[in-house]
């Protein structure tokens, strides 16, 4: 029953982002807003605890990005969670970086090939949806030392060593268990 | 086909946004050319984002709420602009992420001659970080024995090279740690440039090669520190 609500909220979202990039809609983006600003807050304080302008500056950043770069988001390539996510993920290095212990001048904008160049495929689409409920369904199965240390990794963004070192455990024991999830959950492509 | 690519738990670290932002620049080098590795960091991308979007903290709706029009009032200047995805022309040989230091083509950058065969040109130093730089080898030249003293990644841009663990060529992606001692040496037919990506400076150990290793020091951004 959760996954058919989902996919409902999905397609909704879905409309909204093509509202947003064809019509310039301000109310779909204000939709949009609501459903994503406190996920993407939620995911910046997850790696800064109680740093609540960050996330609203972070929030607020990747909305204005979304405003921005409608146009390039194409639903074959990936869903909407996902192209919202890396945006999200990039804003946070972003701020990391300008605001953070080192300086640097890489751009993780310069990072964003790997999502535009793909060419719009059918197949793909439905590939990509079915990699996704795949993956949501997967997710609540893993063992929750699993689910550990991939929230470790994914939401409050700690390294495979910085994960290894809070959660007092060796770092191929971590490795091992973000490998063991990733085969639960069909990431790993053979070659 | 490549036959050097990132291990499965640096791209993880590259989607999730953990890898040090000078790795990470040295994976996207190499997704540029990896069709395979582009769809693993897909995937990867995807358990992140299935991660985020069930992942929402509670917040007062009148904050919420004073957020959203300070959105909505910065977003009227915006409206008009287009990221201009820049692929032009003459320098498509020279990958999207490294053309912001590259503009001109490879013989337009500073190279410092270390050897008569071996060059070096420093594309970016994070202070306190890694140091990126290209290194260009001559045809057929050996590089003087090194080791490394911190992670070395290596991404092979142009040409080929080769070591005791195998062939080397364009795209592939190497990561080299430092119990790893050894002297690449460039294939006949052509130069090599490769971007290398060093936590701390190489430290030559051959004889006369060793003289290089207070330049090599001064040149990486951690230097400042010893």
């Amino acid at each position: 029953m959760n996954t058919v609500s989902e996919t409902k909220t999905d397609n909704t979202l879905l409309v909204d982002m093509s509202q947003v990039a064809q019509a310039r809609d301000t109310r779909a983006l204000e939709r949009l807003f609501d459903h994503y600003a406190p996920r993407i807050r939620a995911f910046c304080l997850s790696s800064q605890p109680g740093a609540n302008l960050m996330a609203d500056d972070i929030a607020q950043e990747v909305m204005i990005r979304i405003w921005n770069k409608a146009h390039l988001y194409n639903p074959s390539t990936a869903s909407l969670n996902t192209w919202v996510f890396t945006i999200a993920r990039n804003a946070r290095i972003d701020y990391m970086r300008k605001n953070g212990r080192y300086q640097s001048d890489i751009d993780p904008e310069d990072f964003w090939s790997e999502m535009a160049d793909e060419n719009a495929d059918p197949f793909r689409e439905a590939q990509q949806q079915r990699d996704q409920v795949r993956i949501r369904e997967g997710l609540t199965q893993l063992p929750s030392e699993q689910q550990q240390v991939l929230s470790k990794v994914y939401l409050e963004g700690k390294s495979h060593s910085e994960a290894s070192e809070e959660l007092g455990l060796p770092l191929g024991t971590v490795k091992s268990r973000v490998r063991l999830a990733l085969n639960k959950l069909s990431v790993i492509i053979k070659r | 086909m490549l036959s050097c690519h990132p291990t499965i738990d640096i791209l993880t670290e590259y989607a999730a946004g953990s890898l040090p932002l000078a790795h990470s620049l040295g994976v996207s080098v190499h997704l540029d050319q990896c069709p395979h590795c582009r769809d693993q960091v897909r995937r990867l991308n995807n358990i992140g984002a299935e991660l985020f979007s069930e992942h929402s903290a509670e917040v007062r709706p009148d904050h919420m709420a004073s957020l959203k029009s300070k959105v909505m009032a910065s977003l009227v200047n915006h409206e008009e602009t287009q990221a201009a995805v820049d692929d032009n022309t003459a320098f498509q040989h020279i990958p999207r992420s490294l053309r912001r230091w590259i503009p001109q083509g490879f013989n337009d950058l500073n190279w410092m001659p270390l050897t008569p065969s071996f060059k070096l040109a420093t594309l970016s130093n994070e202070s306190g970080g890694a140091q990126i730089a290209l290194s260009r080898v001559k045809p057929g030249a050996r590089l003087p024995n090194h080791t490394h003293t911190g992670n070395e990644i290596t991404v092979v841009l142009k040409g080929a090279f080769s070591d005791d663990e195998g062939l080397y060529r364009e795209g592939d992606f190497i990561c080299r740690d430092h119990n790893h001692k050894h002297q690449p040496r460039v294939t006949k037919d052509a130069e090599c440039i490769c971007l290398i990506i060093l936590d701390s400076p190489i430290e030559f150990t051959g004889w006369f090669t060793r003289l290089l290793n207070p330049i090599m020091r001064y040149f990486h951004p951690n230097s400042a520190a010893t």
